[in-house]
Parts: C-alpha cells; structure tokens; sequence
C-alpha cells in the first residue's frame, strides 16, 4: 500500500517538475518591425513602450543616435534601429514606437517602425544565429520559426553596448 | 564577526579623526613646548589609538604607539624636552602610525610595515640620544621583523638603568599593579571588592598627593577589569586571551604618573594625569556648551536626499513656467491669484529646502588647511627657509565633495610656494625683507563662490622670465610671448611640462603640479586668478562654486538648439555686430575693451548645421575658466535658470564638450556645456565665423533646375493646377498642400527644402496670414520666400500680408508668365546655375 501511494507521489512529483521544464522550455518575446524584418526581444528587458516623443541632439554621436529623450526625470539616450542596421531613415509615423530597453544599469530608448506581437515560443523552435560574422549579425541571438515566418531575435546587452 | 567589524569601523573613523587634530597639536607643541594641555591631547591620542589597537589585536601598531606613549609621557611631565630633532622623531612615528591605520583600513592587517627603525629612535629620544640618532638615520635592517607578541612587562625593562629611586619605587608598584589586574583579569567573574582587600596598603601613613595618586590607581584598576570583563563578553574565540593581556596594559600605564610626580615634584599636574578612561567625561564638560550634537549620517543619504531636491527644483521650474502660460490665458481670472500664492510659496519653500540641504553636505575648509601647518613645517626644514603660515577662514564652508578635490591643489600651490616663491633667509635679508617668510592661506564666500586665496611674500613671478622658460621648452613661440600680457604669462605656470626650477628637487620642479591645479580646479567649474609683484610676492585666487548639483546656468540659443553654460563660468555677455570681428592667422578675435579676446561659434563646436545666418550682430558670451577666456558666439541669449545636472548615462558618457543634461521647465533635455572642454576644442576648431555670408551657398548648391522646390498651398484643386501650370514649364520641383496645417507639417518633416511658397489667403484649418506667421517663428525658414496668391485685392489685405511676413502678393487671375517670373525672381533662379 505505502508503495503504491510512494509511486503516485513520484508521479505527481515528476509531472509536476515536467511542468517546469516546460515552462522554462518557452520565451516570451515581443516582436517588432524595422525595415522589411521582424525582429524581437525577450519581453523581459522591455522597460517601457511608449509614443514618439521630441528629443534632443547630442553632437559628436553616430547618426543612429538620435539624441536624449526625458523619461519621466531620466535622460535616456535614444537610438534609431532603422539607422543602426544601415536603413535609410525614415520619418516617424502614427505606428512609431519607442521602445526602452534596459539590460543591467544600461538603459536606452529604440525607434522601431511598428510592434506586431507578444510571442511564446518554444525554445526548441529556435535556431542559432547565422554563421556570418559581421558587425549587424553579432546583435543577433537566434532566429526563431514561426509557421508562416521567422523572427530575429536580438541581444539587447548587445544593442545597450557603445560601439564608438 | 560582524561585531568586530562594527568595532573596527569605529576604531578607524575614530583614529583618523584623532589624527587629523593630532598634527596641527604637533606643530604648535613645537612653538610651545611646554604648553601642558597640547601634551596631554597628543599623549591622549597615541593612547587612546594603543588601547584599541591591542584590543583589536593590531600588534605593530600597538608597539608603535606604546613607544610614542613612552615619550609622550616623558615630555608632558618635564622630564624630556621637546626640541626639533625630538620632533621630527615624533612626526615620523605619527606618519608611520597613519600609514599603518590605512593599511588596516584596506587590509584589515597591520602587518608588512616595519616599525622597528622607528621605534629604536623613539627609544632612543627617551634615552637622550635624539640628537645623535637623528642625524644619522639607524641603517637597521628593514626586513626583521617586528616582535609579533607584545609583552607589555618585557618591554618596560631597558629603563630600569636610568631611573632615580623615586621612579624605581613607581615601576615596582605598576608591577604590582599590573600582576594584580592581570589576576583579576584572568578571573573575570571574580568579586571587584577582593581587589581592595588584596591591595590595601597603610593609607594612614601617606601624603595627600600620594593618596590621590592610589585613588587614581585603582580606578585604573577597576577600570581594567571592567574592560576586560567587557573583553571577554565580546569576544570568544581565541582573541579574548589576548585582549586580557592588552587591556589591563592600556589602563594602568597612567598610574606610575601620579606617583612618580608626586614624590620629587610638587606640580600640580595630578588632574592631567587621569586615566584616559575617565577623561572624556572631564573634557565634555569642559567644554560644556561648546560641543555640539551631531549625528553621523551615512553619505549615500545625504546623495539620495540631495537627488530629490533636484527632481523638487524641476517640477518647481516647471510649475512656475505653467503658472506663466495660464496666467496668459486665464487674466484676470480670479483664481490665478491663489494659484499664483500657491507657486511662489512652493518655490519659496523648494530654494529654502535646497539650501538646507546644500548646507548639511558642507564641511568647514579646515578640514583641509588642518595639513597644512605641519606641511609647512616640514617643508621649510627640508628646504631650509623660515616660512610661517597663516590660516584664516578655515570655518568656511563648502559641499563635501569639493573640499574632497581642493586638498590637492592647495597642496602643489603650497609647495611652489615654499619651494619658487619664498626665498633663503640670507636672499631675503639682502633684499631688504624679513627672514621669514609668511604664506597666508584665506578662505572667505564671495556670493555663490568661495574664494581661497593662497598669498606668499616671496620673490613673486618674473614674466620675462616665465616666457623665454616656455619658449625654451617649446610651449610657445617667440611671437606668441610678444603678444603675451602679464596675465597671460602667469598662466604658463599651468601648462604641462612647465617649470621654472632649474632642478628637480622632492619638493617641485617636475612641471606637473601646477597641470593638477588647473585640471582639478576646471573639474570644480572654477577659475584661477593669480596676482604677482616681481620681489614683493604672488597672490593666487581660487574662485570656486559652493555646489557641483544644482548650478545657475545661463540658456543659449543656436538655431533650432538650446545649450545651458554653467554661470560660474560666464564673465559676462556682449552683443557686438559682425563688423568687430576680425580674423587672425585663420582665428576670429574680437577687441574687448583693451583686450584681444578669441572667438568660436557655439555652431563649430557642436556641429550644428547653420541654415541662416544674416543678422547683422552676434552675442558673444565671454567665458573664462581657470586662467583662460574664451568668446562664444551664440545666436541667443534665453536667460538665466537653476538647473540640476543629470548624467547622460553610460552609454553617452565622455561626449567632448558635454558636462551633462539637465531637463528644462517645458519638459525638454537641454545639454550642458563642459567649458574647459570646450576651450580645448575651440583651439582645432576651424573659425567659421568669418565667411558666413557663404554660409548660405553651400546648402544651396543648385545644379538643374529640379533642386528647386516650391510648395503650393492652396485648398482649391483647381488654382493648385493652375499654379503648377505655370511653374511646370521651368523644371521646378513642386510641392502641393491643402491648406495651412499640411504646409506646416510637410516643412517640418524636412523631407525637401524649399526654396519659396506659393500660399493662398482664404483656407480652411489655418489660413495664410496665420501660416505665414507661424513659419516665420521658426529661425531657419526667415529667409524662405513667401508669396501670396490670392483674390483678395484690397489694401488692408495687403498690408497683412507683409506683416505676417509675405514678399510678395499676387492677385488673381494672372498670367501664367508673371507668375512664372516673380517664383524665378525670389529663388534667384539662373543665378547659381
């Protein structure tokens, strides 16, 4: 008797740690367009996603930084994607967002071109980065498949570094 | 553990204080070497720092303070006097007590520090060899290694030899003592009245003194025993054996004083000689009323609290611009005055907090002067001058972190000094001065600032001779010392590599001190003005702002952009026309009444690109940081504000020429301008100022006819088809709107620049006249050709038209060419094909 109620108990128990793995098996990313392409970042180190709003020129900063932006008291700098993956810029439209992105103490606002959707996907549905070693493709932590698409998923410690 | 961090942290804050009043005692103790009461402060210290640090188990430093004691204690009761070479012992011991406490600080250990050099002199100066001994420095070897155990019985021993009768008596008593403590401390728990009934001598038979000196001696006793029982208590493990050696050691020293004084000399020191654990008491009240009641507060706190207050200063600044618009909207409304009360007592409120605030992170400048006189002691026996110092100000106050940065400067100023300013005695005889010199240090507020004056009577500063030294090393050219004034010439002191001793010496000469100046000086935003008489001595002024976090600054505008400049550093502003501007060997200069002051355009610096530029006047704003001036050419002036400086963050840190931002009332981030960057840049910085007239043309390079762009603005499709009728023939690229609210947003998305706009009067949303008025606030579209296309034919019409800023007014109907050739005429078609 005390057997059998042991083996439900490890059933349980092993149902139960499946149940973790599963979770922890699925990201939880946030996807967006910039360019033709659908990008996405874990939703975890989205700060904040707000409206365009104006900021202010920093000289002597790449083009694809647009300049400082004051979130509620913070300066944050504030960095156009479009610009920073060698898109020729564009103007804001109703669909520009900025998204604030933060990865330790690092914090810094992204211009996207529009949001699509928060994504589950499990982990196993993604693949490694290209092997192509250029500058772009270093900011790339994986791609991941969809049914109808595949999604570039960022680091964003990668995209918070200063390069110049 | 924890515990004996807590302890340990207080033992250093503790000691480090101690030690900070310890040197300026020191140094007056030389001047006054009888002057009881410093004694007994300075032998109060030493002791104080021995008795914690055996109860921490720091040995060396126990050694070490255990010997300094030792002749502390000789000199304050008369029997050794304390003349320079005695000192300079002293000094050594305190320098290398000061070492050892840093290495605890870091290391937590007090080991890797040799202290037996210095130890074997201070015994030594007990002895009466001082002289001898500090001649000639002991050359013992600095790899043995210090006694790691610290037996207090064994290293009394070597006097014994010297000692009168008198002195023999107390030492075996304090043997006594010491057995008798040591017993009790074995056995803590043990009852304190045994004590007295082991100890009671034939008190029937003593004299007063001698009875107050065995009253004494039991308290220290008691004393003992009480921290040795607290010893215990605190500390388990291994430490508590030692602590019951060390305690009952740093409570009974004192009590072979009272004794030996009170035999062979009649001095009435007996209140001096108490045991230092009863002292504090007798020194708070003392003093009485003077102590104050202070708490200490964690620094992060004060940072933390000092952050709000900058965020409360921008909601303020934000409310009373607020208050400004609705008081223009709403006038005479009867609400506004309450409002009105309402923001002016928030703002009242916000300047007092801040300034509350400010005033809890300041600390006097003594803090630093503190150094000074025994830098200036040893400064002039190393260099063999007489040189007096004298402080004044040292209650004047600034924030924390400045007086942290100002220590170093003063330092290198101080010795240049010592070492170029002051003379020899003999120099100075022959010239008819006094041997001495003095060097006065002041510190005094001067409206937002504090003004430290360094003033020495010395030979003073010889320009001629500054300048051939520069231009030997290469700093300057021969034509650059020709035009060079007094003032200018002083500041080659501040160039790196500069120096004007002939020799490197340990005090100066290397040409880097006076580099360290100037940086840490522009680092606080402040500036450098140095004053000399050639033979009559040197005067330096250290201006200084009493805060780094919120700073007045002074808004500039340039184009669309807006700059703030730290006020400190604004020595005033003038509106000059483009005329005085001359250009000098590719540098614009400008004459500032009799001075020749060069010029950059805020634009060069910062890359703004300039789309017009045709007023006939510029605003200069003159800067000046440290010893240099510069002249900003801006195209506005906004006015004077608070701001709170804000980090850009790491990602835009380091930008040259940008000391952070700071967000304005409108909500805005507005960048600050670093000022010493900026004069450093300002010296590559191509002048652009000259040949803006050609400013214009290089935007506008035209090479077909489609790089013209003209906008229709026009709700009627029809007149629009007509418009672009007439200008299609020409090639010119056209741009349509309907209406007023679409023209704005197409001019403001940039995405053409046009050349001139065809507009109509009569549209819906916005109408001409207002669309003319609203591009015209806008800088850059000042020059933009506006032309009126309409059927409204009547005089007022047009008069309305040329006060919204129309250049020209065409009625309809008109002819296709006419059109055509008032366009071609106001884009100056042809002409830059």
């Amino acid at each position: 008797m005390s057997d059998q109620l042991q083996q439900v108990i490890n059933k349980q128990n092993n149902a139960l740690i499946g149940d973790e793995n599963k979770i922890d098996d699925v990201v939880q990313l946030v996807g967006f367009i910039v360019g033709e392409e659908e990008f996405a970042i874990p939703i975890l180190s989205i700060q904040e996603i707000i409206k365009p709003i104006s900021c202010t020129r920093v000289p002597q900063t790449p083009t694809y930084i647009l300049g400082v932006f004051n979130l509620r008291g913070s300066v944050i700098p504030l960095i156009d994607l479009r610009a920073r993956f060698g898109l020729p810029l564009q103007k804001h439209s109703e669909e520009t967002r900025f998204v604030v992105m933060k990865s330790g103490d690092d914090v810094a606002g992204f211009v996207i071109d529009r949001l699509t959707e928060a994504i589950r996907m499990p982990k196993r549905d993604i693949g490694p980065a290209p092997e192509t070693v250029s500058e772009a493709e270093t900011m790339i932590d994986g791609v991941g498949k969809q049914s109808d698409r595949i999604v570039t998923i960022l680091k964003v410690h990668k995209l918070l570094e200063r390069n110049f | 553990m924890d515990e004996f961090e807590e302890i340990l942290q207080d033992f250093l804050v503790e000691s480090f204080e101690l030690i900070e009043q310890l040197d300026q005692d020191l140094v007056e103790l030389e001047t006054r070497p009888d002057d009881l009461e410093l004694l007994n402060r300075i032998f109060r210290v030493a002791h104080t720092i021995k008795g914690a640090s055996s109860f921490l188990n720091f040995d060396t430093l126990t050694h070490l303070t255990h010997h300094m004691e030792n002749i502390l204690n000789l000199a304050r009761h008369g029997d050794i006097l304390i003349d320079a070479a005695i000192m300079d012992i002293i000094l050594e011991s305190i320098d290398l007590m000061k070492a050892l406490l840093v290495r605890i600080r870091d290391t937590r250990a007090d080991d890797g520090l040799d202290v037996s050099a210095c130890v074997v002199r201070l015994d030594a100066a007990v002895n009466g060899e001082a002289s001898v001994e500090a001649e000639a420095p002991v050359p013992q070897a600095p790899s043995e290694p210090v006694a790691a155990a610290v037996d207090p019985v064994d290293e009394e021993e070597p006097d014994y030899s010297g000692m009168s009768d008198a002195e023999v008596e107390a030492e075996i008593e304090r043997l006594i003592a010491i057995k008798n403590a040591e017993a009790v401390a074995k056995r803590t728990g043990g009852a304190p009245t045994a004590l007295v009934e082991e100890e009671e001598p034939d008190y029937s038979g003593m004299s007063d003194a001698e009875v107050e000196a065995e009253i004494e001696r039991l308290i220290a006793i008691k004393n003992a025993e009480a921290a040795a029982k607290h010893a215990n208590k605190s500390s388990e493990s291994n430490a508590s054996a030692d602590t019951q050696a060390a305690a009952p050691s740093a409570a009974i020293v004192p009590t072979p004083a009272p004794i030996t004084q009170a035999a062979p000399v009649a001095k009435p020191a007996a209140p001096a000689a108490a045991p230092r654990r009863a002292e504090p008491k007798e020194d708070a009240e003392a003093k009485g009323a003077t102590v104050e009641q202070t708490i200490r507060v964690d620094v992060k706190r004060l940072d933390h609290l000092m952050n709000l207050i900058g965020e409360l200063v921008l909601g303020k600044n934000r409310l009373i611009k607020i208050n400004d618009d609705v008081e223009e909207r709403y006038e005479g409304e009867a609400f506004l005055e309450e409002l009105n009360q309402v923001v002016s007592i928030v703002s009242l409120v916000t300047t007092d907090l801040q300034i509350a605030v400010m005033k809890t992170r300041m600390l006097p400048i003594g803090k630093v002067f503190n150094k000074f006189p025994r830098m200036i002691r040893d400064l002039s026996r190393e260099l063999n001058k007489k040189i007096e110092l004298d402080i004044s100000g040292e209650d004047t106050e600034l924030d924390k972190s400045i007086v942290e940065e100002i220590g170093d400067p003063l330092v290198h100023i101080i010795r240049n000094s010592c070492d170029h300013g002051i003379e020899t005695g003999d120099v100075r005889v022959a010239n008819g001065k006094e041997e001495g010199g003095t060097i006065q240090l002041k510190a005094y507020h001067e409206g937002n600032h504090i003004v430290i004056q360094i003033i020495d009577d010395g030979k003073g500063l010889d320009t001629d001779m500054l300048k051939s030294k520069a231009m030997e090393k290469g700093l300057i050219t021969e034509k650059e010392a020709d035009g060079m004034t007094d003032k200018e010439a002083y500041g080659l002191i501040f160039r790196p590599g500069f120096s004007t001793a002939a020799q490197v010496t340990s005090v100066s000469g290397r040409g880097v001190g006076m580099d360290v100046v100037k940086t840490n000086i522009e680092k606080l935003n402040g500036m450098i003005d140095i004053d000399s008489e050639l033979g009559r001595g040197t005067s330096m002024k250290l201006k200084i702002p009493l805060t780094l976090a919120i700073i007045q600054a002074l808004l500039v505008g340039v184009q669309e952009e807006y700059y703030a400049i730290p006020l400190a550093s604004v020595l005033e502003t003038v509106r000059i026309s483009k005329d005085e501007i001359y250009t000098v060997e590719n540098r614009s200069v400008m004459r500032l009444r009799d001075e020749v002051l060069s010029l950059v355009h805020i634009g060069d610096i910062f890359e703004v690109e300039r789309v017009f530029d045709n007023s006939e006047h510029a605003y200069v704003v003159v800067l000046g940081l440290a010893e240099s001036k510069i002249g900003l050419i801006v195209d506005t002036l906004i006015g004077q504000e608070e701001i709170v400086i804000k980090s850009l963050g790491e990602y835009l840190k380091g930008i040259e020429g940008i000391a952070g931002a700071t967000i304005r009332g409108d909500g805005g981030v507005t960048l600050i301008v670093d000022v010493a960057a900026l004069m450093q840049m300002a010296k590559s910085v191509k002048s652009t100022v000259g040949d803006e007239a050609g400013g214009t043309k290089k935007l506008g390079v035209k090479n077909s006819a489609s790089d013209y762009c003209v906008m229709i603005v026009d709700d009627s499709k029809t007149d629009r088809t007509i418009m672009r009728k007439s200008l299609e023939s020409s090639g010119i690229t056209l741009v349509e709107a309907v209406d007023g609210v679409e023209a704005m947003n197409i001019l403001k998305q940039g995405d053409h620049f046009f050349d001139a706009m065809l507009i109509d009067i009569e549209m819906p949303r916005m109408d001409g006249y207002t669309l003319a008025s609203e591009i015209k606030k806008y800088n850059k579209y000042k020059n933009l050709p506006l032309i009126a296309v309409t059927s409204r034919a009547g005089k007022a019409d047009r008069m309305r038209g040329v006060e919204s800023g129309m250049v020209e007014y065409i009625t309809k109907p008109y002819s296709f060419d006419y059109l055509l050739n008032v366009v071609k005429r106001n884009i100056k078609f042809n002409e830059g094909l």
